[in-house]
């Protein structure tokens, strides 16, 4: 019995950052890495499933990035986690998320997991589709933005609640093995003991590469995305300005700009 | 005159030989009951973990043996017990040392080698001493029955913040009885000890070397004089004598015996906790070897030998849980109730013969006897209790190290994960930008050295509040001129210098600590300077305290010396006085933990104010809440805040302009705390640097914007 987890390391602003100079991306010195905040739900969900199980569950995170990835995936590690994959061959550079999801769909095809979970979606690139992509190219059933789940594993179905926009919820059964991505909130993350971390850097990190799934160079990186950022910059700023002073100099202020507003000073 | 052999006391005149031999058969059962109960007690606290504290074994026993003669501990903050457990104390090692004077004599040198030396003046002066010694023991319970009657002390009260009304464990009304059996066993051996030696007198009054010495029993005579004026004779005093003989004697013989298994074993337990006490206890925490799996207290046996002693030490006097912030606004914590807690715990898993299962072992959680996850959540590590233990209990490191398994076991307020998380991001606890830390020195009118780039004389050490948080750059801003303008040669660490991880450690987070603490060692290390000086008492603790475990060797001192030997040496001068009228609140870091009581005062008189102290100061001072990381969980709501506790104190005082704070997390508790508490309009919160900054003469005069000095 496995659960393959599908976690991102996310990039986060520095305070003060600037864009590269070809305007596609944030300058990497500002960049702050991290594990995304969904994949924390994703792999508690998949940990409290390994913890209540009767049955021997192993619990195998899997991640496409270089080195860098290690960290986050040591994370996971520390957090229970039996196995970590590193999946990277520089030509993957540049994948967008669909094709993020047929290398990690590839990965499933040699692990045959009885499960998958992802995150709903990255923080960073906000795309929400790499766990759908997985479903995709594996043909098998998925269901998005899980915030409940009934599962015994080894089942041959679960039962899924779901958030709906407008506070709706909806219950739905769903065959196994299935693509499941995880909301925010399903659970409560356990904390990653930094001695937990240290501990974890002696388990090992599986790495394979473009030739071990048998995918050709062809199928991934920026050549074979779908889709390709042409420009990052910042929008203007609105209107909103902070008024500044004493609550009377700010009434004032404040009386002036509806005045200006309406054409009277 | 007598011969001086003939004056000394009857000891077994009149018995038959069988009752004689019931008499020792009773006696050495007692005996073997007692070691029998020492032997299990030894073994209990053998299942614990080793500990380094057999070292320096005699200056140890010197120092224990001082504290115990003197009595320091005890008289603290409560000099009335302190003066009666003297008297109790001292009347029986007497009366003890009395006894087994009686024994070395009798069943040792005299039937071994012939040798007998009671009698005559040694009687006599032998006498007397034990008479006195006993009024004094008498004179100490009855103070002692009369403060727990009718003193109604709050401290004496067992019932416990972290029960509810109506839990099995909630009232320790048992602890209640064997206080009052204690009391009164303890003092009918004392009366009838009296009672004895008057029978006897009156019994043996034909006698003249018993009668005609009568005075020398002072105690035993006026009863003797008393009872005899009453009618009783000779004949009747040696029936009633017999009958009271046997009860003394059997009363006296069970008390040794059940030693081992009552509170009256603190005379052991608390010697040897005086004996192996940590001077750096709670200052510097244990550090964790690299090698070891497991981290923290999971189980009763995860304590050391030393701890289990210290569980056996208390003697449930209260000091502790008086002293307590937490205990103080209705938390769930009083470190009395944590120590017996797991006292109670470790008597029922551990004195057994073979050891429970381990899941039996579990000290965390909801059952009688385990300790909750918010009582230890609720401690701010704040070290008043271990300050006044008068028996050495040390319970912050016994709370921090069941901490570390909570923090290991992800068993913690959501919110405080996030701290911790981004402390090990961004290496400060405020959720900022490693690149902002040093953004205040932008509005200096000068720049301050990169000691990464240059040699400084002194290396500034911020800290995180010192350095993010607004009213607290203020200060820090202050501090620099001041430095500035004592000519010192001083440098930073800039974006480099991360959360010296004081209050990480406290917490519990053992493996963040060692993060931060390795990564400032070696950024320290790589720099050229001769001393750290930080406005920051939590950041001082632990670079003095507990950095050299880790290989970081450095001086450093706190701003408030720092300051007072550049005025002392005319480096600052005073230019004008204030005349405040100010209270002082001792930072636990500073105070309790580095004894830097004193500098702040000094400080305080140089510039001219006028000092009240709030009745708990120094040692005593009152935690404003936000150690041990509790500054990063919120406290709850409708419970009133340490801060405020700590604020209305000083709102008692008349006339009050200033409450003087000189820590900066301090600063930020208190300015909140005098709003919440009502007391804006009252008197102001200042860091004494802001107060020194407003006295010094600066030489470029101090306009009131920063901007327009650069100009």
């Amino acid at each position: 019995m496995k659960i393959l987890v599908a976690v991102k390391e996310v990039a986060s602003l520095d305070d003060d950052f600037e864009i590269r100079d070809d305007q596609l991306d944030v300058d990497e010195d500002f960049l702050l890495y991290e594990l995304n905040e969904w994949d924390d739900f994703s792999l508690e969900e998949a940990m409290s499933i390994k913890e209540r199980s009767d049955t021997e569950v192993e619990v195998v995170v899997v991640s496409v990035g270089p080195d860098r990835v290690e960290e986050s995936l040591r994370k996971c590690l520390a957090k229970g986690a039996d196995r970590a994959i590193r999946v990277w061959s520089d030509e993957m550079e540049g994948s967008d998320s669909i094709t993020v999801g047929r290398i990690l769909a590839a990965v499933a095809e040699q692990e045959k997991p009885d499960m998958i979970f992802a995150g709903v979606q990255s923080s960073d690139n906000a795309d929400a589709s790499t766990g759908i992509a997985i479903a995709s190219y594996l043909n098998w059933p998925h269901t998005a933005v899980v915030a409940g789940l009934d599962y015994t594993p080894g089942a041959n179905k679960a039962t899924a609640s779901r958030e709906l926009e407008g506070g709706l919820g909806q219950e739905v059964e769903i065959s196994c093995p299935a693509v499941l991505t995880i909301q925010l909130g399903i659970n409560t993350p356990r904390y990653a003991s930094l001695r937990g971390i240290k501990q974890a850097a002696a388990k090992p990190i599986d790495e394979v590469s473009l030739s071990d799934l048998g995918l050709s160079a062809e199928e991934v990186g920026a050549d074979a995305a779908f889709s390709r950022v042409r420009r990052m910059y910042i929008p203007e700023k609105g209107m909103a300005t902070m008024i500044e002073g004493t609550t009377a100099e700010q009434a004032a202020k404040l009386a002036q700009i509806i005045k200006e507003f309406k054409g009277e000073a | 005159m007598n011969e001086a052999q003939e004056i000394t006391r009857i000891l077994f005149q009149g018995f038959q030989t069988s009752s004689v031999y019931l008499f020792y058969v009773i006696g050495y059962t007692a005996i073997a009951i007692f070691l029998y109960g020492c032997y299990v007690q030894v073994r209990k606290y053998r299942r614990g973990q080793p500990d380094a504290a057999w070292g320096e074994f005699l200056a140890r026993f010197w120092d224990m043996v001082k504290t115990m003669m003197t009595h320091r501990t005890i008289k603290r903050r409560d000099k009335a017990a302190g003066k009666a457990h003297a008297a109790i104390f001292f009347g029986f090692v007497l009366l003890f040392i009395g006894t087994a004077t009686i024994t070395l004599e009798y069943d040792i040198l005299e039937p071994l080698f012939g040798i007998t030396f009671w009698y005559g003046d040694f009687y006599l002066w032998f006498s007397l001493i034990l008479d006195i010694a006993g009024v004094a023991a008498i004179a100490g319970l009855i103070y002692m029955m009369y403060r727990r009657k009718w003193l109604k002390l709050p401290k004496l009260d067992y019932t416990r913040p972290d029960r509810e009304p109506g839990d099995p464990d909630y009232d320790r009304s048992a602890y209640r009885r064997e206080d009052w059996a204690f009391l009164w066993v303890f003092i009918i051996i004392l009366i009838t000890g009296f009672l004895l030696e008057a029978s006897r007198l009156i019994w043996l009054m034909e006698d003249p070397t018993v009668w005609e010495y009568r005075w020398w029993s002072p105690v035993g005579a006026s009863i003797a004089h008393l009872f005899y004026g009453l009618g009783m004779g000779p004949e009747a005093a040696g029936d009633f004598r017999t009958g009271l003989w046997w009860f003394h004697g059997i009363l006296a013989l069970a008390f040794v015996a059940l030693i081992p298994f009552t509170k009256v074993k603190h005379i052991f337990t608390a010697s040897a906790s005086l004996m192996f006490r940590d001077p750096m206890a709670g200052k510097r925490l244990p550090t964790v070897p690299e090698d070891q799996e497991s981290i923290g207290v999971k189980t009763i046996t995860d304590f050391t030998w030393k701890q289990l002693l210290n569980l056996d030490a208390c003697t449930k006097c209260g000091r502790c849980h008086e002293a307590c912030p937490a205990n103080a606004v209705g938390a769930p914590l009083s470190p009395r109730d944590v120590i017996l807690s797991l006292r109670e715990f470790a008597n029922n898993a551990l004195e057994k013969k073979e050891l429970p299962d381990e899941v039996e072992l579990d000290v965390h959680g909801k059952d009688v006897g385990q300790v909750f996850m918010e009582t230890l959540w609720s401690c701010r590590t704040c070290m008043a209790c271990v300050e006044i233990c008068p028996v050495a209990v040390e319970h912050v490191p016994i709370i921090v190290q069941m901490r570390r398994k909570l923090v290991d076991e992800g068993n913690m307020e959501p919110i405080l994960q996030k701290t911790l998380q981004s402390v090990h991001k961004n290496g400060n606890s405020m959720g900022e930008s490693k690149r902002k830390r040093a953004r205040w020195t932008k509005e200096l009118p000068f720049t301050i050295k990169d000691a990464r780039k240059e040699p400084v004389d002194v290396m500034w050490f911020v800290g995180d509040y010192a350095s993010f948080d607004p009213r607290n750059q203020v200060v820090t801003k202050s501090f620099a001129k001041l430095m500035k303008q004592a000519g010192v040669d001083f440098g930073l660490l800039y974006e480099a210098e991360m959360n010296a991880g004081n209050d990480i450690r406290r917490v519990g987070e053992e493996g963040l600590y060692e993060f931060l603490a390795s990564n400032n060692i070696s950024t320290l290390e790589q720099c050229e300077f001769n001393s750290i000086v930080t406005t920051d008492p939590h950041s001082f603790n632990t670079i003095r305290n507990e950095y050299p475990d880790f290989g970081g060797e450095f001086e450093i001192q706190h701003y408030t010396t720092v300051l007072k030997h550049l005025f002392e040496e005319g480096k600052l001068k005073i230019k004008k006085k204030l005349d405040y009228r100010v209270t002082f609140h001792d930072p636990c870091h500073l105070g309790r933990y580095n004894k830097g009581y004193d500098a702040p005062r000094e400080l305080i008189e140089m510039i001219g104010c006028e000092l009240v102290e709030m009745d708990r100061n120094r040692d005593n001072s009152f935690c404003c809440g936000a150690g041990g990381g509790r500054i990063w969980i919120p406290d709850p709501v409708g419970l009133e805040k340490p801060s405020e506790n700590r604020i209305r104190e000083a709102g008692a005082i008349d006339d009050l302009d200033v409450f003087i704070v000189s820590c900066p997390k301090d600063l930020t508790m208190f300015e909140d705390a005098r709003k919440t508490a009502g007391f804006e309009d009252k008197f102001v919160v200042k860091e004494l640097i802001e107060l020194i900054t407003e006295c010094v003469e600066f030489d470029i005069e101090e306009p009131e914007d920063d901007d327009t000095a650069a100009a």
